[in-house]
């Protein structure tokens, strides 16, 4: 087992934004979780990632618990997660925009001795990193934008952006929260075909999505949540003909309609 | 870069060229307040950090490296290394408690300059070591060894000249060296994004104190070299006017460059002396250039000059 939620709460000031939910996540799986506007699915992605802090409940990865650890660590033990509304450096290139997430790697590879990469000493570590950007820039159908501004990217672009800086971190569980939100149909393809390729190098993925097309393709399993809570968990199939969920998305009418 | 080293190149020929001690001592003051203002922008302009700490450093170093070398008995030399020593573990304890409560902005420069004021309330105060509002005298001189005559004391525009602009050529060096790597991505990161910093797995508690410890402990060997150079210390060192002079110049200059400080220090200890009028009316110019600059050239001299420039060859 990789990572397991167990009966994890977020209360917010006379809102329950989560309610109590548990599910696991298996190596080189794909989850999605879907739900209506406003059924925690955010909330529940930024615990797992440390972004905020449970009310109640537990996440363990590998067995040690991560709710209350600081971001930077959890991403160091290879949990990343990406920002619904893309997060970048605008002010920076897109190559050193990856570059910059290239630093856990950096730290893995050398420890403290990256002090001697100051006066120069570490060089070849320096260079293979720069390719490493480069590759991933690639993997990301971004290799043609590497020298742009990334304030100067598109929607998209920028989406894509924040995903190869967390490939960078080389997670082994990558958390997307709406990687689809906004794209348009070429953009949603590309970002399949990538994520695509992110699983057969073996990195487990759990995604959050309301574009319930998108997930139906790549998810391996669906979890569906409401007013925070789960309601349906599944092959995808299954749990978006359940009642339940249709009810949720669509009203009570068209339930069994 | 080949403009860079050109500069320096001039920098250095200088006093071979021009023998006018007006123009030397103008160049001295600029390069020790160019090592404030060059590691100022180390916190402000590469990091985004805005301290109000340097008066602070400026004045405890000057106090400390002169002290050591009275009381103890330490050369110039080995006493600006337990003043740097001192101004880590200032950074440390000040940094520490201003980045565990996530001070920022406004809120970080305000505790900081709280904790610069409180240092100058003590060494005000503190009558019996720093003899109070009325100061130090400094006598002593550097040294150095030369070659034929041994360890000689360092005096005359000249000999200061090349004293100054070598200790700041080093922190640039070091500076430089240090946003070259990693830590000035990091720093970088922190400065562009904090929460997304904290995600791709950078400890941004770590990489601000690290920048505030490496800008405060460079400060101290300005602190030390004013205090030996004009012969004379008070805790007027460690008023608030301290950092608003850094922060113009480093505004003036250009943030985030490292050039740009030492451009807007040049001007700024130039303009007072290459303007002859009377004080009041050259407070009034200085005041008018500074608002100008910063309306017209947000980025600074260097800044908008590189912009310039970079358009220019696209």
């Amino acid at each position: 087992m990789s990572l397991e939620v167990r009966g994890l709460t977020k209360r917010f000031v006379g809102l329950i934004a989560v309610a109590d939910v548990s599910f696991t996540v298996e190596p080189n799986e794909i989850v999605g979780i879907i739900g209506p506007n406003g059924s925690g699915k955010t909330t529940l992605l930024s615990m797992m990632a440390g972004l905020l802090s449970p009310t109640s409940g537990r996440v363990l990865w590998k067995g040690r618990e991560l709710q209350r650890l600081r971001p930077d660590i959890i991403a160091g033990q290879g949990v990343v997660k990406t920002f619904q509304n893309p997060q970048v450096f605008a002010e920076l290139s897109v190559f050193e925009n990856v570059h910059v997430a290239s630093h856990l790697r950096l730290k893995r590879e050398l420890g403290l001795r990256r002090a001697l990469e100051i006066v120069g000493a570490a060089r070849d570590v320096e260079r293979r990193l720069a390719e490493r950007v480069a590759e991933v820039l690639a993997l990301c159908n971004l290799g043609g934008a590497t020298r742009q501004f990334a304030g100067n990217l598109s929607y998209g672009e920028e989406k894509m952006l924040g995903i190869a800086m967390a490939l960078m971190c080389e997670p082994e569980l990558l958390l997307l929260d709406e990687p689809a939100t906004g794209l348009g149909r070429d953009e949603i393809r590309n970002l399949e075909a990538v994520l695509d390729k992110v699983r057969a190098a073996g990195t487990t993925l759990c995604l959050v999505d309301h574009k319930i097309g998108f997930l139906r393709g790549l998810a391996g399993r669906v979890i569906a949540l409401n007013y925070g809570q789960k309601i349906a968990e599944g092959p995808p199939e299954q749990v978006l003909n359940e009642p339940a969920v249709i009810e949720a998305y669509l009203g009570a009418g068209h339930a069994r309609a | 870069m080949t403009g860079q080293a050109l500069l320096w190149g001039a920098l250095y020929a200088l006093p071979l060229l021009v023998r006018s001690d007006f123009l030397l001592t103008i160049f001295i003051f600029t390069f020790i307040y160019g090592i404030l203002a060059v590691t100022f922008d180390l916190i402000f302009g590469f990091t985004g950090q805005l301290s109000m700490f340097h008066p602070a450093i400026f004045g405890v170093s000057a106090y400390m490296t002169h002290l050591l070398a009275v009381h103890a008995g330490l050369p110039f030399w080995a006493a600006t290394l337990p003043s740097a020593a001192a101004s880590v573990v200032l950074a440390v304890v000040v940094g520490s408690i201003c980045f565990k409560f996530r001070l920022k902005t406004f809120y970080f420069a305000v505790v900081t300059l709280a904790f610069s004021e409180m240092i100058r309330l003590v060494v005000m105060n503190w009558n019996s070591v720093t003899n109070g509002t009325l100061g130090l005298v400094v006598a002593g001189k550097p040294t150095m060894y030369w070659p034929g005559s041994g360890v000689v004391p360092i005096k005359g525009p000249v000999a200061w000249y090349y004293l100054t602009l070598v200790c700041l050529s080093v922190t640039v060096l070091i500076c430089s060296r240090c946003l070259r790597s990693w830590m000035g991505r990091c720093f970088g990161a922190i400065r562009l994004n904090e929460d997304l910093a904290r995600t791709l797995g950078i400890n941004v508690f770590r990489y601000k104190l690290l920048s505030f410890a490496i800008g405060n402990a460079l400060a101290s060997f300005a602190g030390g070299l004013y205090g030996y150079y004009t012969g004379y210390i008070d805790p007027g060192y460690l008023g608030i006017n301290q950092s608003m002079e850094v922060l113009a110049m480093v505004l003036l200059g250009g943030q985030g460059t490292l050039i740009g400080p030492i451009v807007g220090s040049l001007v700024l200890t130039g303009l007072p002396h290459a303007i002859d009028l009377r004080a009041e009316l050259r407070a009034v110019l200085y005041g008018a250039i500074l608002i100008f600059t910063i309306l017209v050239m947000p980025r600074g001299i260097v800044g908008t000059l590189s912009a310039w420039r970079s358009r220019r060859v696209s």
